[in-house]
């Protein structure tokens, strides 16, 4: 994934939501479609295998409001990952997903889709660093 | 004193308005030729928006196009017979019926159907932070959300009244075999006289020029929404009320081209 | 199989354009834009009523257009009209060319032809076009009715004018009436209303009962009339008997003339007898007119019952 192209700050928050009026592939295919100019197949079977990937295949044709927290954070990470060379900026996770406990899930999401991205920075409050545990020291 | 100040806010807020539905029309009309601007997620969103707004309702607007047109042709045939004006029924069914009251119930039409599901669209949109989203991820809001539907409310409106301009002479046809007892070949040989390729094309031009505004202001009115959600309903009551009032215009002006 | 949305989309698109493009192309064919054009050129001393576009009409079928207008060296209107090739053959040598201007609708030329069979007309020659103008027709129909109507204006307002002043006819003879009608109601005959003088009116009464007694007597003396005279023992019966003495006499005259003629033949054999003849002849004569002038003042008499009364 490393080429001559700079880092793109690819933001995911709860301030950055998912468009409201298309389901995930929609919302995730439309950063290849709109940048990349890819075709509709190409972009649908690259955001399959993304999601595919997460465990979510499933939640393709859902649109946001039927998603649940976890879901939702997910598409807006892999729509994020779709930008070319992404560095991805993942701003106050737990507003996503306020009923989590630690950010297992958030990092295993990571973890899951870490070479469709350059690098990811969460910015949180100082006071929600022992959610994230060794991530912090 | 306080009249005349209300009458000079009043005039203001119209000046002002018809100003900035002016610059953005340039915005948009720059952006329509720009190539760019026609990327896979554009043309996508374009293809979606033929099918809402011309495709799925196709159907229904035939059926509306044949009850309407039997109605309007049988109507003005009949009083054209009572009137002892029956030669003149080309040129009404011409000038009158096909060039200015097809564009004019289609618009309508298109209207109640489209214009006021974008204006509730974007400024839904706007009040969910999802324009915002859009362009932190360098989506340019004027070529994804703006040319597309402009471009497909030209498009439909061009389409769709011409269909019911088609609908019409096929209903003048039945009809005037009826009441006027006219061959197919005379009434050909009518319409043929009546027609003038001009007409056609400012009824065409007037068309889409109805299809740029009918999609154009419901979109600039939505982007006005805040992010309360009451804002919504206020935004599109004002788009709907100025789309309204731009289509009385584009029909006063476009008689007055047909005058000189 | 679904149909995508694409297809969809893609197919009215394309239907929806095919119709009208083929509607367009129809309309273009039927309006020859694909044909040959020839041009022909007519003339006009005035170049009122022609416009650009105006349409060449022939048996009420549009046949043409006049595509433009020139003013030419001469100071006649040149009228170029394109006729399509198909329709060119109603175009023939003998063809007049009619600018009409109907009262309603739009002014066109109409072509006559009544020789078809007459050879082409050339593009070189340029024939006049009349002109039929309903709208002046009208107007040199309108002038004399809107003379009338004027004067009729004119007299109305006059009559307005009249009826509206105080001092007018109306208001005289509606003060008359006024009058009459307070005449009637004090239960003054016409004639008081007519004379407005008791003294007359009382001489009029008292001429109308003479008149009465005068023409009761005259019935009286003209029953006594007829009495008299038509009674046995009246004036005719009596002249009847007199007419009947005085034939007798004549008769008896007769003989007596011709005794004097006898006598007279006697006379030259004597005339010692004259003097007593003569005397007796003279009687006679005498007689007689007393007789006549009886018998006059009875015949006189005779148109008295005649006399007519007024």
């Amino acid at each position: 994934m490393t080429d001559a192209h700079p880092e793109q700050t690819a933001p995911v928050g709860a301030d950055v939501p998912l468009i409201s009026n298309q389901n995930v592939m929609m919302n995730i295919s439309l950063i290849k479609e709109y940048h990349e100019n890819w075709t509709k197949a190409q972009t649908q079977a690259f955001v399959s295998a993304g999601l595919e990937r997460l465990g979510l295949s499933h939640i393709a044709n859902r649109r946001n409001p039927a998603l649940t927290a976890e879901e939702r954070f997910c598409a807006m990470l892999l729509r994020a990952a779709m930008i070319r060379n992404a560095l991805i900026v993942i701003d106050r996770p737990f507003q996503i997903f306020p009923h989590l406990q630690d950010a297992t899930f958030l990092l295993g999401a990571l973890d899951g889709i870490s070479d469709l991205f350059m690098r990811c920075f969460i910015l949180d409050y100082c006071w929600m660093k022992d959610k994230y545990g060794a991530l912090c020291r | 004193m306080h009249g005349l100040e209300s009458t000079g806010k009043v005039i203001i807020s119209v000046v002002d308005n018809l100003h900035d539905t002016l610059i953005f029309s340039g915005k948009v009309v720059r952006r329509l030729l720009h190539p760019a601007a026609y990327n896979r997620a554009t043309r996508n969103v374009l293809v979606n928006q033929i099918y809402f707004t011309s495709v799925q309702i196709l159907p229904v607007f035939l059926a509306l196009s044949v009850v309407f047109a039997s109605l309007l042709v049988g109507i003005v045939f009949q009083s054209l017979k009572t009137l002892g004006l029956a030669e003149y029924f080309g040129h009404v069914l011409m000038g009158l019926i096909v060039t200015e009251l097809s564009p004019l119930l289609t618009v309508l039409l298109i209207t109640l159907r489209s214009s006021s599901a974008i204006n509730a669209e974007i400024a839904v949109m706007k009040s969910n932070r999802e324009l915002t989203a859009l362009e932190m991820f360098r989506i340019d809001l004027v070529d994804y959300l703006v040319v597309p539907r402009i471009i497909n409310g030209m498009l439909s409106m061009v389409l769709l009244s011409s269909l019911f301009s088609i609908v019409l002479m096929a209903s003048g046809l039945l009809l005037s075999a009826l009441i006027f007892d006219m061959s197919v070949d005379v009434y050909t040989n009518i319409l043929l006289n009546s027609t003038s390729f001009s007409a056609i094309f400012i009824a065409l031009v007037k068309c889409a020029v109805y299809g740029f505004f009918v999609t154009l202001i419901p979109i600039r009115f939505g982007l006005r929404a805040t992010r309360e959600l009451t804002s919504i309903p206020i935004t599109v009551s004002r788009g709907m009320v100025n789309v309204f009032a731009a289509i009385l215009i584009i029909e006063v002006l476009s008689l007055l081209t047909r005058l000189f | 199989m679904p149909i995508s949305r694409e297809f969809k989309v893609g197919l009215f698109v394309a239907c929806t354009a095919a119709i009208i493009a083929v509607s367009l192309a129809a309309l273009a064919m039927g309006k020859g834009l694909f044909e040959t054009v020839h041009t022909f050129t007519l003339s006009s001393k005035s170049g009122d009523g022609f416009t650009e576009g105006m349409p060449v009409v022939f048996s009420g079928f549009n046949i043409g257009v006049v595509h433009g207008l020139e003013l030419s060296d001469e100071g006649l209107v040149l009228i170029r009209i394109r006729i399509p090739h198909r329709h060119v053959k109603w175009i023939r040598s003998g063809s007049s060319f009619v600018l009409y201007r109907p009262l309603i609708g739009a002014a066109r030329i109409v072509v006559n032809t009544d020789n078809l069979s007459s050879p082409a007309l050339s593009e070189n020659v340029i024939p006049e076009v009349t002109v039929v103008n309903d709208i002046n027709d009208a107007i040199a129909r309108i002038e004399p009715m809107l003379d009338r109507l004027t004067k009729i204006a004119d007299n109305v307002e006059r009559l307005t004018r009249t009826l509206a002043d105080p001092r007018g006819d109306l208001h005289k003879t509606l003060g008359h009436a006024e009058k009459i009608t307070s005449n009637l109601a004090g239960k003054k005959s016409v004639l008081e209303m007519a004379v407005s003088d008791e003294e007359s009116i009382h001489a009029v009464h008292e001429a109308l009962r003479k008149l009465d007694d005068i023409m009761a007597r005259l019935d009286g003396l003209l029953a006594k009339t007829d009495a008299q005279l038509y009674n046995p023992e009246g004036a005719l019966p009596q002249v009847n008997a007199i007419l009947k003495d005085v034939l007798q006499k004549l008769q008896k005259l007769d003989k007596t003339i011709d005794n004097i003629n006898r006598i007279s033949a006697d006379t030259s054999e004597g005339m010692k007898d004259f003097r007593i003849l003569r005397s007796d002849i003279d009687d006679a004569v005498a007689a007689i007119d007393n007789l006549v002038q009886k018998l006059d003042g009875v015949v006189g008499s005779k148109k008295m019952p005649e006399l007519k009364t007024p």
